[in-house]
C-alpha cells in the first residue's frame, strides 16, 4: 500500500515539476506539497537512500551562496547529490528536490543530500530526516514577522539538535552560535576569520546579538566584521569566541577574493567580504566530509555567481546588475557595492511584502540606506513592486531627492524605464517574489537588444 | 531655527522592527521645516533631563528587555506621569505601550508589573497578532486614516471606560482583536502596536507631534511640506489592506 502510495506520490510530483517548468516557473514548492499530501512519508523514505551524509545549510544570510559553493564542491568529486533549488527551502521545496532527483519507483541511491533549510524549517526537517551534519551561517534579524523574535529560533534550532549525532559548523564570531556549545552528543566544529582579517571598531548595523546570550550583558568587541559578527568578550560571565577549528586568513579583497582556510590557498571569482565568509564556510564543512584539498580548491576557482548575486546583464551596450535584497545586512551589503562603482547610474527597486519577503517591510528602515546620500552619481532611483510607496519614502527620507526618485509600481514599466535612462551602468535591487520576474524582463531586454539590426523583434 | 530634543529611551534595549524609521521621520521633517531635529539615546541609569527634552520616544523589545525598562523607568515614573500630564508629547510602541498599564499577564500566568498611569492591562497569548493594519483617528481634529503593521503577542483591555484609544479598526487586530480599539491617545501622548513604521507613511501623526512640541516651545509652525510620496505610499498600503 504504502509503495504504491510512494509511486504515486512520486509521479504526481514529477509531472507538476514538469509542468511548472514548462509554465516557466521557478518555484518549485507545489509538487513537494502535492505528493506529501498523497504520500506524508515520501520525504523520509526518499531521503533514507542517501548512502553517505545528509547536510543542512541554514542560518540568515549567504546559507544559498554557501551551500551552491559546496554542492560545487561534492560534485567535483564525482559524487552524486540531491540540492534543492535556491529559495526553495522549506519542507515542501526540499521535497520536491528529492522527488525530481529519483526515479519512478524511488529506490535511486545518492551518495550526498545538501539541503538549503529556511531557520524556521530546521526543526520540522529533522523529523523527516537524519543529517550528519549541519552548518549555521550565522544569525542576522531577519523577516521577524514569521517566526517571532530571533532568540525563539536560535532556541528552537538548539531544541531539535539536541541529543543528536551530529557535526554541527557554526561561526566563531557570531556571538549567537554560544547556545550551542553545551549541548550533548552534538560535536561542535568552529569557523571564522583570524583577528585583523578585516573590520573596524564600529558597526552601524542592526543590533541584534549584541547581548550575551548567557548572561545578557552587553558584548564588548575588540573588533567588528559586519554586524554582529567579530572578536566579542562578555564582561559578566566570560563568554568569548570558541576557539577556531577553521580559520579564514590572508583575505586579499581585490581585484577578486583571494584568502586561505588554514594552509588552503583559496581563490574565488566573489566580490565582498560576506562572500569570503560564505567561502569559509563552505570549505570547512568539505574538509569536515574528509574532500581533498584540490577540489575543494578547482570548485571554489570556478564557481560563479548566480541569478540574484550580482548577475549582470547587458542592455543596449550597458551593464544592468541584478541584486536579492532580503534584510537590512544584506541590503547594506549590496549598496556598499553600489556606492564603490565609480560609474554614472541608476537604480531600481523592487520591494515586495509576500510571505517569502517578510510581510513586514519596516527592515528598509533599518538599513543604512543613508550611505547613498553623498553618492551624486546616482542619477535616478526608480521604485517599483507591491510597496513602491514604502521604499520611494525611505529614499526620501534617507536624503536622497525626491525630485530624482520615480515611482513605476509594475516591474515590467520600471525596468523599462531604467533601460532607457543615460547613465554607464544600472543596478536593479529586488526582493525575493519580484526577483524571477525582473530577471525575466532583465532576459527579454537582454535579447532584445542584441538581436542584429533589421532583425527586430516584432511586439505581439 | 530652533532644536528640538527628542529622548531615543533605551535603543540598545527596545529595537525592534524599524522604530528607527520613526526618529528617521521626525528629524527630516523638522529640518524641512527650518528647524533642527536632535535626537538623544538614553539608555539603563541615564537621567531624564525634561527642562531640554521635546518628546519621548520608545519601541518594542523582548520580554527580558521590557523587564529591564520597567525596573529602571519606576524609579522615574512619578516625574514622568507629571510630564505627561502637562502634555508632553510622547510616543511609546509594542512593548514600550505595554509598559505604560497596570500589568502584563504572560502566557503562563506570570505577572510583570507595569507603570499604572493608565487603567488597563496587556494579557500574552501564543498565537501572535500578526499583519498590516488601518485604522481612523481624530487625534488633528480631522478624522484621518492611518496605516501600519503589527506583531504582538499581548492583548490589551482597557479597565478604564474613560480612556480614549488612538482610533478606530477598519482592518486589522489593534488593541486585542475584540473590542475594535488600537493604541492610546492621551493629551500628546500616543501609545500603539502599529510599526512599519509609524510615522513615515502617516505624516499627520508626526505632524501631529511636530506641531505640540513647536506649541510648548512657542513656535508656529505652517505646514508647507510636500507629501506627495508620503501620501501615495498610505494609500498604496490602505487600498491593498482595504482591497485584500
Ligand atoms: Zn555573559
Amino acid at each position: 500500500m504504502n509503495k504504491f502510495r510512494l509511486i504515486l506520490a512520486i509521479a504526481v510530483g514529477k509531472i507538476l515539476i514538469l509542468f511548472s517548468r514548462l509554465m516557466g516557473n521557478q518555484g518549485s514548492n507545489f509538487p513537494g506539497k502535492m505528493a506529501r499530501r498523497i504520500y506524508p512519508g515520501i520525504l523520509q523514505q526518499l531521503a533514507a537512500r542517501i548512502t553517505g551524509k545528509i547536510i543542512i545549510v541554514t542560518g540568515t544570510n549567504g546559507k544559498t551562496t554557501t551551500s551552491n559553493m559546496l554542492a560545487r564542491i561534492i560534485k567535483q568529486t564525482g559524487a552524486s547529490l540531491v540540492h534543492n533549488q535556491a529559495g526553495a527551502n522549506m519542507i515542501p521545496g526540499i521535497t520536491t528536490a528529492f522527488i525530481a532527483a529519483t526515479g519512478m519507483t524511488g529506490r535511486k541511491r545518492f551518495d550526498y543530500a545538501l539541503l538549503e533549510t529556511d531557520e524556521a524549517n530546521v526543526p520540522l526537517l529533522l523529523k523527516e530526516v537524519k543529517p550528519g551534519l549541519i552548518l549555521i551561517t550565522n544569525f542576522f534579524r531577519d523577516q521577524l514577522d514569521r517566526y517571532g523574535e530571533l532568540d525563539y529560533t536560535v532556541q528552537v534550532i538548539r531544541e531539535a539538535v539536541k541529543g543528536k549525532a551530529i557535526d554541527l559548523v557554526l561561526n566563531a564570531d557570531d556571538p549567537l552560535t554560544a547556545y550551542f556549545r553545551d549541548l550533548t552528543a552534538v560535536r561542535c566544529w568552529y569557523y571564522g576569520f583570524a583577528p585583523g582579517s578585516y573590520g573596524s571598531r564600529e558597526s552601524r548595523e542592526s543590533r541584534e546579538g549584541r547581548y550575551c546570550v548567557i548572561c545578557g550583558q552587553e558584548l564588548q568587541y575588540q573588533c567588528y566584521h559586519y554586524a554582529q559578527l567579530g572578536k566579542f568578550s562578555c564582561p559578566g560571565c566570560g563568554n568569548h569566541n570558541p576557539g577556531m577549528d577553521f580559520t579564514g586568513h590572508g583575505l586579499v579583497m581585490h581585484p577578486a577574493l583571494e584568502l586561505r582556510v588554514d594552509d588552503m590557498l583559496l581563490n574565488s571569482p566573489y566580490q565582498g567580504f560576506y562572500n569570503a565568509y560564505n567561502i569559509v564556510a563552505a570549505v570547512s564543512a568539505a574538509r569536515l566530509l574528509g574532500i581533498e584539498p584540490r577540489h575543494i580548491q578547482k570548485a571554489i576557482a570556478d564557481f560563479r555567481p548566480e541569478a540574484g548575486r550580482m548577475e549582470t546583464f547587458v542592455i543596449n551596450g550597458r551593464p544592468t546588475i541584478l541584486i536579492l535584497v532580503k534584510n537590512p545586512t544584506g541590503l547594506n551589503q549590496s549598496l556598499a557595492a553600489v556606492i564603490e562603482d565609480q560609474g554614472v547610474k541608476n537604480l531600481f527597486f523592487a520591494l515586495n511584502d509576500q510571505v517569502a519577503d517578510g510581510r513586514d517591510v519596516s527592515w528598509i528602515w533599518d538599513a543604512d540606506i543613508e550611505a547613498i546620500e553623498t553618492d551624486r552619481k546616482i542619477k535616478q532611483i526608480i521604485c517599483s513592486g507591491i510597496r513602491s510607496g514604502d521604499i520611494a519614502l525611505r529614499m526620501k527620507y534617507a536624503g536622497y531627492p525626491a525630485e530624482q526618485l520615480v515611482i513605476k509600481s509594475n516591474l515590467k514599466e520600471g525596468i523599462e524605464y531604467l533601460s532607457g535612462l543615460t547613465g554607464e551602468i544600472n543596478y536593479v535591487l529586488s526582493t525575493y517574489t519580484a526577483l524571477f520576474a525582473c530577471r525575466k524582463i532583465l532576459l527579454g531586454l537582454q535579447k532584445r537588444s542584441a538581436a542584429p539590426a533589421g532583425k527586430v523583434p516584432v511586439r505581439g | 531655527m530652533a532644536d528640538f530634543n527628542i529622548v531615543h529611551m533605551y535603543p540598545d534595549l527596545m529595537n525592534l522592527y524599524g522604530d528607527q524609521g520613526n526618529l528617521i521621520c521626525l528629524q527630516k521633517r523638522l529640518q524641512w521645516y527650518g528647524h533642527r531635529g536632535v535626537i538623544k539615546d538614553i539608555s539603563l541609569d541615564g537621567k531624564l533631563d525634561y527642562r531640554n527634552i521635546d518628546m519621548l520616544f520608545m519601541g518594542g523589545g523582548s520580554d527580558r528587555e521590557q523587564g529591564l525598562v520597567y525596573r529602571d523607568l519606576f524609579r522615574q515614573a512619578e516625574r514622568l506621569q507629571e510630564e505627561i500630564e502637562n502634555g508632553l508629547p510622547v510616543l511609546f510602541i509594542c512593548g514600550a505601550y505595554q509598559l505604560l498599564g497596570k500589568s502584563y499577564i504572560g502566557a503562563h500566568g506570570e505577572t510583570m508589573d507595569g507603570l499604572r498611569f493608565f487603567d488597563f492591562y496587556t494579557r500574552g497569548a501564543k498565537d501572535r497578532l500578526i499583519g498590516n493594519i488601518v485604522i481612523t483617528s481624530t487625534i488633528t481634529g480631522a478624522e484621518i486614516s492611518i496605516v501600519g503593521f503589527e506583531n504582538h503577542g499581548g492583548r490589551t483591555y482597557f479597565e478604564d471606560t474613560e480612556l480614549q484609544p488612538l482610533g478606530r479598526v477598519l482592518k486589522g487586530f489593534g488593541n486585542n482583536g475584540e473590542d475594535k480599539g488600537e493604541g492610546i491617545s492621551y493629551k500628546n501622548l500616543i501609545g500603539t502596536y502599529l510599526h512599519g513604521p509609524l510615522l513615515p507613511k502617516n505624516p499627520a501623526v508626526a505632524d501631529f507631534f511636530i506641531q505640540a512640541m513647536a506649541e510648548r516651545k512657542g513656535i508656529t509652525i505652517d505646514p508647507i511640506l510636500d507629501d506627495s510620496i508620503e501620501n501615495f505610499a498610505h494609500h498604496q498600503v490602505k487600498s491593498q489592506i482595504l482591497g485584500g
